[in-house]
């Protein structure tokens, strides 16, 4: 025996400029809230909706936190930039796959920002009668928030940054870090000359 | 009040209100463009000397909006009136949306080319360094 495996150097990408959040930062705090919604929850066999992409690698943590009953399901909405030369307005591009009718819901977000697009999937959720809707963000970014969101269980609240990795992203890259960084503006700069 | 176009739509003062005004609708979230003007201070005769009249009024959240897109010197200016607002009338609820604020939310969106459209309008520099990721 040689004694414990190295542990791994964390991947730094060199577009990030900062890392805001270590990845065990992140798992404490989403034990954590997974312990606290178990608790709240209980038997009552709540279902865990979150919206692709950004989501899904907090979701896929915080189920595994809570030792509970309980289901998932995922939705997709159009976003403004991608959808500005068709509807203009918000496209499911996804629904539920299953009745939310009674059933006590916990909207799973990766982030919330303006909260706009939040804001629009709360109103078309509660239109599907269930029995209640609570909201549970890893980060909460609220010096630009245009919309009224009451946030139930809430990770971390971060600063204005822009901030990627653990399923965010910038341009569909980024989401696999396992850490909470900031990107380094010279990469989005560079893209709008 | 607001002017307005033949069609009644509002004649926003700058493209970025018009964007922001396209954002809320995709949205959802209602909003009415310069509703309501704040008087700030008054001559010795009681006429209004100086006012202020935000953007956007969001009546689902009752906040105004103010869009900073312009010169630096502008936004001191915005600022400042903004403090006295606040002091005048403690119970508006009223938002400054910083340039940054706004190039933000045009990186988030992918809207790059709008943005490179707007800052070249304005003239204003390259875009600063601090921007924020999404919801």
């Amino acid at each position: 025996m040689t004694g414990p495996a190295p542990v791994p150097e964390p991947i730094i990408s060199p577009d990030v400029e900062e890392v805001l959040l270590t990845h065990e930062q992140i798992t404490a705090r989403v034990g954590e809230l997974g312990a606290q919604l178990a608790a709240d929850y209980g038997d009552r066999d709540p279902v865990l909706v979150s919206v692709l992409k950004g989501s899904i690698i907090f979701l896929a943590d915080l189920v595994r936190a809570m030792d509970i009953p309980l289901a998932i399901d995922l939705m997709e909405v159009s976003s403004y930039g991608a959808a500005t030369e068709s509807s203009g307005q918000v496209r499911i591009l996804k629904d539920l796959s299953g009745s939310i009718e009674d059933r006590h819901v916990i909207v799973v977000e990766d982030i919330i920002d303006t909260g706009l697009t939040l804001n629009y999937l709360l109103r078309y959720l509660e239109d599907r009668g269930p029995a209640s809707i609570r909201v549970c963000c890893l980060l909460d970014k609220p010096a630009r928030r245009l919309a009224s969101i009451e946030i139930d269980y809430r990770g971390f609240t971060i600063p204005d940054r822009f901030v990627i990795g653990y399923g965010l992203d910038y341009d569909e890259r980024y989401r696999n870090l396992p850490y909470i960084g900031v990107l380094r503006p010279s990469v989005y700069t560079a893209a709008a000359e | 009040m607001a002017a307005t176009l033949t069609d009644g739509s509002p004649r926003f003062a700058h493209q970025s209100e018009a964007e922001l005004a396209r954002i809320l609708d995709f949205y959802g979230v209602a909003w009415q463009y310069e509703p309501d003007i704040f008087p700030l201070s008054w001559n010795a005769e009681g006429a209004v000397t100086e006012s202020f009249a935000p953007d956007f009024y969001l009546p689902e959240v009752d906040l105004y909006l103010e869009l900073t897109t312009l010169k630096q010197s502008l936004v001191r200016k915005k600022n400042r009136k903004l403090r006295w607002l606040r002091q005048l009338y403690p119970d508006v609820r009223v938002k400054l949306f910083y340039a940054r604020d706004f190039r933000a939310l045009m990186v988030k969106y992918g809207r790059l080319d709008f943005l490179a459209d707007v800052t070249a309008m304005n003239g204003n520099g390259p875009l600063d360094d601090r921007a924020s990721a999404s919801a």
